[in-house]
């Protein structure tokens, strides 16, 4: 199948890297305690809503400050369902909420896609904005006060199904935005929307497909964030501050990187539970966040991501690998002119 | 046989009129060039040709079927390929990715060696994996023109497809130019050069003010009246 022989690591780094990748993130339960289990369930979770952000903000180029009104979409269906009297399964609550989540970003997207810029992300925010308020108001959700799930306390349970989620998320990304023709198709339309429909792309159902697939994801992590913290209100699944970290995780990562919201959020979420451990509840952290940020815009426009390839393309990297590895560099490649590639 | 054929072709922002009723057919490989003045509605035809821009009334057919009011994106499967007067690029797309995200709604398993023919032929196949936004100013058109040879159009619109490219480069697009005529494209042109105006185009149509107001062989149109006055003003009296 040819989506499978896609998915065949391309280089022996590749394959290493992944290997190693599997093998600490599957095994990790086994020896790593509760505390270290939590903090992954968190990366994992994290990975995969930066991701989905990324659909939209780095492929797409469309600046969506409302990816969290899909999160809370997938929390309040999987909560909803769950409620005693309903007593769905939780596997079966989280397509609905996926499947709701597309829904209103098809009628959402329609109109709203058409904005660009700062109206686009305007629009978005105030979609998320007003979904807060009707779940804050309604009598169904719980209100403010929120609604309790039944529990699990298997912290091995949450691990697995986010961990296998987020494995789900980014292949489904991967082939598509990276070895598909919807990833061309996509980044066409970021780059230059009329040269796109000059060369036969429907640029309005690509925007509108792009933007489902990016609130779905997050619908399906807000489920599972549902049940894993058994309690949720409008504060914890609807805050604007959830868009912000998809956002701030992916800009750190690498935008229109598959790689980059992952690292992104790896980064971010441990430095961040490090803070909590060593300082406690401190604001700290956030002034952290914004000198990171700073120096990621102002030194690394294209995120952690770029450090390899940077890293790849500088003289004295080259020279130290050459006397390393003398078979490893092409002949000559140390004396060549520096060009812009592609990573 | 008539690839092209506009009739009445109007088009107006607010009180300016951009088109006035404008008529002209391409036939088959036949490269017909469109010369103006600075304001003359020259690209405004093209975007209303595209799809870009929505006429006010008038007709287009492209190999016989009424493409009035299509989308651009149906206009470009229906056979029109276009390239822009400041080059459109993917400029955060490599020059082969360029190439193949121009022909992701065609045949996409001929992309590769489809691909490997263009950049041999636009003279690029010594930078397919640089990001197109590092060009130079003239690879970039290079790189614009193959992206429309991607794919099977049968009419491609040129909008000043040789402006400030070396003299170099501009022979490769002109010899590119002659081979896809040879291949049975019709071209549609918009050039201020003169010189590569005579040389490629067999006949040439003159716009003025949004409506053409004169057109026929080079020869005929450089001794027209009209066309004197329309490029160097009438004389004061």
């Amino acid at each position: 199948m040819t989506w499978l022989r896609a998915l065949v690591p391309q280089t022996k780094w590749q394959a290493t890297f992944l290997l190693v990748l599997f093998v600490f993130l599957f095994s990790l339960p086994a020896w790593g305690g509760d505390y270290w289990v939590r903090i992954f369930t968190g990366v994992t979770m994290w990975a995969a809503l930066a991701l989905s952000w990324n659909v939209i903000g780095g492929y797409a180029g469309y600046i969506s400050f409302g990816q969290v009104a899909f999160f809370g979409i997938g929390a309040y269906t999987t909560g909803l369902l769950m409620q005693q009297g309903r007593d769905w399964n939780f596997f079966a609550t989280l397509p609905i909420g996926a499947i709701l989540a597309g829904v209103v970003a098809v009628i959402i997207g329609w109109p709203v896609l058409k904005l660009r810029g700062a109206y686009f992300a305007i629009a978005t925010w105030a979609l998320a904005e007003a979904l807060m308020q009707v779940a804050t108001a309604a009598g169904f959700t719980g209100g403010s006060s929120g609604m309790s799930l039944p529990t699990n306390s298997s912290t091995s349970f949450f691990y697995y199904v986010m961990l296998v989620a987020a494995v789900l998320t980014f292949i489904l990304c991967y082939l598509l935005l990276e070895r598909g023709r919807f990833g061309y198709r996509v980044k066409a339309v970021r780059d230059h929307e009329a040269a796109a429909e000059s060369v036969g792309i429907d640029t309005t159902r690509v925007k509108i497909q792009a933007f489902v697939l990016s609130a779905v994801i997050p619908a399906v992590f807000g489920g599972i964030f549902a049940y894993w913290i058994t309690f949720i209100n409008p504060q914890s699944v609807l805050s604007g501050e959830i868009t912000d970290q998809m956002v701030v995780m992916a800009l750190v990562g690498g935008l229109g990187r598959i790689w980059g919201p992952a690292l992104g959020a790896a980064v971010l979420y441990l430095i961040n539970r490090q803070f909590l451990a060593v300082f406690g509840d401190t604001t700290s952290y956030i002034a952290v966040i914004g000198a990171l940020v700073a120096l990621i815009v102002l030194f690394l426009p294209d995120g952690l991501i770029s450090l390899g390839s940077r890293a790849r393309n500088m003289r004295l990297a080259q020279q130290l690998i050459t006397r390393a590895i003398p078979r490893a560099a092409p002949p000559g490649s140390v004396d060549q002119p520096k060009t812009k590639e592609r990573a | 046989m008539t690839v092209l054929d506009v009739r009445e072709l109007r088009r107006s922002f607010g009180g300016i009129r951009a088109v006035g009723g404008v008529s002209f057919s391409v036939g088959d490989q036949e490269i017909v060039g469109i010369i103006g003045p600075n304001g003359s509605g020259k690209s405004t035809l093209f975007n209303l040709l595209t799809g870009v821009v929505r006429s006010d009334s008038g007709q287009i057919h492209l190999n016989g079927r009424n493409i009035t009011s299509w989308k651009p994106h149906r206009i470009a499967r229906a056979g029109m390929g276009r390239t822009f007067q400041i080059p459109a690029l993917f400029v955060n797309m490599t020059v082969k990715e360029n190439l193949f995200a121009s022909i992701v709604e065609g045949d996409w398993k001929a992309a590769p060696e489809r691909a490997d023919f263009v950049l041999d032929l636009m003279n690029l196949e010594h930078v397919p994996h640089m990001l197109a936004g590092s060009l130079s100013g003239g690879q970039q058109r290079l790189l614009e023109f193959g992206r429309v040879l991607m794919r099977d159009t049968q009419l491609i619109l040129l909008d000043e497809v040789t402006a400030g490219v070396h003299p170099n480069l501009r022979k490769i697009i002109l010899a590119a130019v002659r081979r896809l005529q040879a291949d049975g494209r019709a071209f549609l042109v918009i050039e201020h050069d003169m010189e590569m105006v005579r040389t490629i185009c067999q006949r040439v149509i003159v716009m003025d003010a949004g409506e053409i107001v004169a057109q026929g062989s080079f020869d005929e149109i450089a001794s027209n009246k009209s066309v004197v006055e329309a490029y160097l003003g009438v004389p004061v009296e």
